[in-house]
């Protein structure tokens, strides 16, 4: 990891040179909320508070994302090509989401590699942004380990006053800031450390208290398949699927095939998808293989901190509190769910 | 650029209606000799326009055999449209996935498949497999249960398996009719009637969901160790890559892990059966 100094106002003309000259996509303001989109200069992007809707994962995958395009001719179909992908900037990432796309990382580049995802994944240049402050009262970062974006980035930046101190993880991020950063002197690593102490201390009083130790979850989840949190928070579900779609580490998706309206030609594409939907695990012949809405909710906090954890060391849920906004019934959030089981012994 | 969900085409050699709700298809692939898969395992059926579904392949892994074959049930929209295609049709397949049956665990044991519906479609490549090296197996015997008589597949097949003396098969159906003389009644009623040596005896049950526990308890009831008791199970496998979460049970993706598991290993998994 190499370390930098960028003058603030270098660090914007960067931003707008590269919005000129390729895609820079950012969060920015549309309404009364905040959203991943592309920009044309850095004057757009909003820093820190309030997180984005939906997360950045929709540039690496998308919500609805082509697999395939097929013309007929002759009575049979033919498979025909796809657009190229493009070089991009993900700019202004918060560490929950760079830690999310670190796991979607291991995830789709695992067994069988998922080309979709990883060559979108090559062409993306990742610059996170460190955040100073709880983006919402519904962040759970700290406690779920997401708030250190543990080197899955190119570049990263914190806000040190004057200037913003870069750590460079690759030489993409390195080259991306070429000309304008200075060495980090010891000086401007005791600003860091004085800023990332003071952002923790903040993060500590204002986040939910976690109660079982992070290092618990798995076994915690594991040996509670019956608490009776699953039903009562369960039955309260609308099966809606919200969760699912703002979540940062969900990657279920449905694919369909959409014909053009001159039925020449057609595509088939992969949607995203939610476990917490009731038409998720259910065949064609009417059999659905979790019908049980608390047997759903489970299996979405399962996935987050039992089988995802157990298998790659680390909780999926990254603390974004995204599904904790966007659930209507308030039953969803990871670590209050956790917190139930733990102060609830069965 | 060719990716995990891009199919390759098959053309349909041939088509035999089994049912009226069954056909059978045997397909050859355009651009590979042979599709190399084990019994047990599925593909992903494509209709371009319409989507995929997958299918479990029916006919027995033989390395020189450039045909391969599926047997449909139409109950939604990529199976109704297929069974519109007609001989020389291409279809988009991919695969095969899964595990399949690792055949090597049942040589010089007795095997006892237990087919309810459907299910003897996978089951079939597995017993055409085991009956191309019959002298490996002890005794074999076929349990198969069907909802009525018009409903048996493979009728043929069946009755040239037994009279070949090699296979014993006990058919059942849930609902008999004027000209059905043989038995009626659910298929854990045919379990009894077979003989069953518990260190020797593999049992093979495939089946719609509901039928799983019955027939365990039923092979259990007769000292059947967990660890000789197999099936393959059914789930909405949807990329059949083990990524898209529709098939997933607890942990597992069975459609890559499964669909052939062994009940000492299902046992650990709440949400399998």
């Amino acid at each position: 990891m190499k370390q930098f100094i960028i003058k603030k106002p270098k660090l914007f003309e960067l931003i707008d040179k590269l919005a000129r000259e390729t895609t820079v996509i950012a969060p920015v303001k549309q309404e009364n909320f905040t959203s991943f989109a592309p920009i044309t200069s850095a004057a757009e992007i909003v820093w820190g508070a309030p997180q984005t809707v939906i997360p950045p994962k929709q540039f690496l995958y998308p919500q609805s994302e082509d697999l395939l395009a097929y013309e007929f001719g002759n009575g049979e179909a033919r498979i025909t090509g796809l657009n190229a992908v493009k070089e991009r900037v993900l700019f202004g990432v918060h560490p929950c989401d760079l830690n999310a796309i670190g796991q979607m990382d291991r995830i789709w580049a695992e067994k069988n590699p998922d080309a979709n995802y990883l060559e979108k994944r090559k062409a993306i240049t990742l610059v996170g942004v460190d955040c100073l402050a709880p983006c919402s009262s519904d962040a759970i970062c700290l406690r779920l380990n997401g708030l250190d974006p543990k080197g899955r980035f190119d570049l990263f930046l914190t806000d040190i006053g004057s200037a913003f101190y870069a750590e460079a993880a690759t030489k993409k991020g390195e080259a991306l800031v070429e000309g304008l950063r200075a060495p980090a002197k010891a000086a401007d690593g005791k600003r860091l450390t004085a800023v990332q102490k003071k952002r923790t201390a903040l993060f500590d009083k204002q986040e939910k208290k976690l109660l079982p130790k992070y290092k618990d979850l798995s076994k915690l989840m594991k040996a509670n398949i019956d608490h009776p949190v699953w039903e009562e928070r369960g039955k309260l579900c609308y099966g809606c699927g919200s969760c699912n779609m703002v979540c940062p580490t969900c990657y279920c998706f449905d694919v369909q095939d959409y014909m053009h309206v001159s039925l020449v030609k057609g595509v088939r594409s992969r949607v995203w998808d939610g476990c917490m939907t009731e038409e998720f695990a259910k065949v064609a012949s009417g059999e659905n293989f979790r019908e049980d809405r608390s047997h759903r909710l489970r299996h979405r906090t399962y996935r987050k901190l039992n089988y995802l954890y157990d298998k790659w060391g680390e909780s999926f849920c990254t603390g974004c509190g995204r599904c904790v906004k966007a659930c209507l019934t308030k039953i969803v959030s990871p670590l209050e769910i956790a917190n139930e089981i733990y102060s609830r012994k069965i | 650029m060719k990716t995990l969900y891009t199919p390759e085409m098959a053309v349909i050699k041939k088509v035999i209606p089994q049912t009226p709700l069954e056909t059978f298809f045997e397909l050859e692939l355009t651009e590979r000799k042979t599709l190399g898969h084990k019994p047990g395992q599925f593909v992903e059926v494509s209709i371009f326009g319409l989507g995929e579904a997958p299918i479990s392949v029916s006919s027995a892994p033989e390395p020189d055999k450039p045909t391969f074959e599926l047997c449909v049930r139409k109950v939604g929209n990529v199976t109704n449209a297929l069974l519109e295609k007609k001989v020389g049709d291409k279809i988009g397949i991919r695969g095969p996935f899964g595990n399949g049956f690792d055949i090597a665990k049942f040589k010089g044991k007795d095997i006892l498949f237990i087919a309810g519906g459907i299910g003897l479609v996978p089951l079939r490549s597995l017993i055409l497999a085991v009956l191309n090296r019959r002298p490996d197996y002890g005794r074999i015997n076929v349990l198969y249960g069907c909802k009525t008589p018009r409903d048996l597949l493979f009728k043929g097949e069946l009755k040239s398996w037994e009279c070949g003396g090699s296979v014993e098969c006990l058919i059942t159906v849930d609902l008999g009719d004027e000209s059905w003389q043989g038995d009626v009644g659910v298929i854990t009623t045919l379990i009894p009637r077979v003989e069953i040596d518990e260190k020797k005896t593999q049992a093979v049950i495939v089946g719609p969901p509901v039928m799983y526990r019955f027939v365990i308890r039923e092979l259990k009831s007769r000292r059947l160790p967990d660890a000789n008791i197999w099936m393959s199970l059914e789930r909405k496998m949807k990329c059949g890559v083990g990524k898209c979460g529709h098939c997933q049970m607890n942990d597992i993706y069975v459609c890559q892990d499964g669909p052939v598991f062994n009940y000492a290993e299902l046992k650990k998994i709440p949400e399998s059966i």
